[in-house]
């Protein structure tokens, strides 16, 4: 599914280039769910906006394939329609913009990107009130701008939706659950796991291990200093999370 | 017999009442004075008038046209007056605008300017408002050469309302001017100033906006926001936010911002599959409808925001 070899890349800072990743090979075979776990600056959310397309990243080194085709060289736009999707760690206000036009125009965007017929009015609708209703988001918050005045669950559960109505193949969800409670953090993880069919896969970014008692992973990699330091199941996680950033980190090098 | 205009009297820099625009240069020659047009409209005492009226401004090639609009509503009075201003070929519009709103009146008075890329017009609008009175203005500004809008309110009794709402969107050399003078002059008043102006190409926009609070007007209420969106490196905004305040108990605040558009919405639009030209004409979409949806009548709203979007497809291609 998913291919990621040797991916360097670098920041513009005022003292010149800067190398964030240094390296990175990983390989999400399809439906699996892999966890990132990392420190902070360990170049997590690089990884994600790398992935993404962000121009702000120069890449380096490497080559990043989705079903085969090199990311790459797409366009933001033409990543996502290729089937790649981003939930965004501190997802974007944009005032003036409702709901109901941004996903309308978005989805409308992606299935002309992919040949497919733009769904009318009507069609749009419906699959809006089903997946709202999925992840229990009221009909009034499609009546507001995107994001503007959102707590924190509400910013994150609506990436969640855009991603259900969006129907990527390929999911990196960027510290979805930072900030938010627990009973939060049970919807968005509710979504998440609705959408594991067996042929989709995700990578979850996160700091803490908490998020991955709910959405449970296959392989867990722990990311420092903008390489991949140790693979390993389930329980990698949990050790992380009782000995301490400081402590695993000395004891891997 | 008509005569030929005498461009000698114009305003000079040296007349400082008139916050310097060069007329001189921007009008074009030649010009043939023509006689002054007055558009009267009159509500009497509690005539609620549910029907927009349309009035048209109109001027011909090489017209040097003055007009005169005077509107009057009497107590509990209330109308929507819809401006247009057109014209054809190379002129200048002088016009004078004298609203009075009596107490409990209630005014909307939607301008759109669509001016032709030669034509040249100059509108000083003077509205005093008496108790209660509620002034809503909304202007679109998508033509014209140079456009100067000098409005001064006068907020004259308590618990009056004024607000100034606007867009323009502005390319090639075309210039846009407003200027407002909001005085209030008795208590517990309330102005608002919010405009919106995009400038592509090398095209100028103005915005000068004062807000006098007299000694008498404690809990005056006045709010400004100017943001201007530049799309060309030779464009140009300028901004002058005032206030000037004699009173002890108000709230006044101001803004003003003039830059491009932000990088993270747009990528956010990206990964959600808008191309580059799609997230810019929604965000700058986004942007002019702000304003827009303070228009109250729907079927204005609507046409404002067609003309608009017609706008900005055009000029965002």
């Amino acid at each position: 599914m998913i291919k990621i070899k040797n991916l360097k890349a670098n920041v513009e800072t005022d003292e010149g280039d800067k190398e964030i990743l240094k390296g990175i090979t990983l390989d999400i075979p399809e439906g699996e769910v892999h966890a990132i776990m990392g420190p902070n600056g360990s170049g997590k959310s690089t990884l994600s906006y790398v992935l993404a397309g962000q121009e702000d990243y120069e890449v380096t080194n490497g080559s990043v394939e989705l079903d085969g085709e090199d990311l790459l060289d797409l366009e933001p736009e033409e990543r996502a329609a290729a089937g790649l999707f981003l939930a965004f760690q501190y997802p974007v206000e944009i005032p003036g913009v409702n709901m109901s036009t941004f996903l309308k125009t978005s989805i409308n965007a992606i299935r002309k990107q992919r040949g497919e017929e733009e769904l009318d009015a009507l069609a749009m609708l419906k699959l809006m009130k089903a997946k709202c209703k999925e992840l229990g988001i009221s009909d009034d918050m499609m009546k507001r701008a995107v994001n503007v005045g959102f707590s924190g669950g509400e910013k994150k559960r609506n990436e969640v939706l855009q991603m259900a109505m969006l129907e990527p193949k390929f999911c990196v969800l960027d510290e979805t659950d930072s900030g938010l409670d627990i009973d939060a953090l049970k919807i968005v993880a509710d979504g998440v796991n609705a959408m594991r069919d067996g042929k989709r896969s995700f990578l979850v970014i996160t700091h803490y291990q908490r998020l991955l008692d709910y959405v449970k992973p296959d392989v867990v990699h722990v990311l420092a200093k903008g390489k991949i330091i140790k693979t390993g199941g389930p329980d990698l996680a949990l050790e992380l999370e009782e000995k301490g950033y400081a402590e695993f980190l000395e004891e891997a090098a | 017999m008509k005569q030929a205009l005498d461009v000698q009297n114009l305003p000079t820099p040296k007349v400082e009442e008139w916050k310097f625009t060069n007329l001189s240069r921007a009008i074009p020659a030649n010009l043939v004075d023509e006689d002054v047009q007055e558009i009267i409209i009159h509500k009497a005492s509690g005539e609620i008038s549910e029907q927009p009226e349309d009035i048209s401004v109109y001027a011909e090639d090489n017209q040097h046209t003055q007009h005169f609009l005077k509107i009057t509503l009497e107590d509990n009075a209330e109308a929507t007056i819809i401006e247009r201003q057109s014209g054809q070929g190379a002129y200048w519009k002088n016009m004078v605008t004298q609203i009075t709103l009596g107490q409990n009146a209630k005014l909307h008075h939607i301008r759109i300017n669509d001016d032709t890329l030669e034509g040249v017009q100059t509108n000083m609008a003077h509205i005093t408002l008496a108790r209660d009175a509620v002034y809503n203005g909304f202007s679109l500004n998508i033509g014209g050469k140079l456009t100067r809008h000098d409005i001064h309110a006068e907020i004259q009794g308590q618990g009056a309302e004024a607000s100034f709402n606007g867009v323009n969107l502005l390319n090639g050399t075309q210039h846009g001017d407003t200027t407002i003078l909001i005085e209030h002059q008795a208590p517990h008043t309330q102005s608002n100033q919010f405009y919106r102006t995009l400038l592509d190409d090398k095209a100028r926009g103005v915005f000068q906006g004062k807000v006098h609070v007299h000694q008498v007007a404690q809990k005056t209420d006045g709010y400004q926001l100017s943001n201007a969106l530049l799309l060309s490196p030779d464009a140009e905004m300028d901004t002058k936010p005032e206030l000037e305040i004699y009173a002890d108990d108000v709230k006044c605040s101001h803004g003003a911002t003039t830059g491009q558009l932000d990088e993270d919405p747009l990528f956010y639009l990206r990964q959600r599959g808008l191309n580059d030209a799609q997230a810019r004409l929604l965000l700058i979409q986004a942007f002019v409808d702000e304003v827009v949806d303070k228009v109250e009548n729907e079927a204005i709203r609507e046409e404002i925001l067609e003309k608009s979007n017609a706008w900005l497809s055009e000029a965002l291609q």
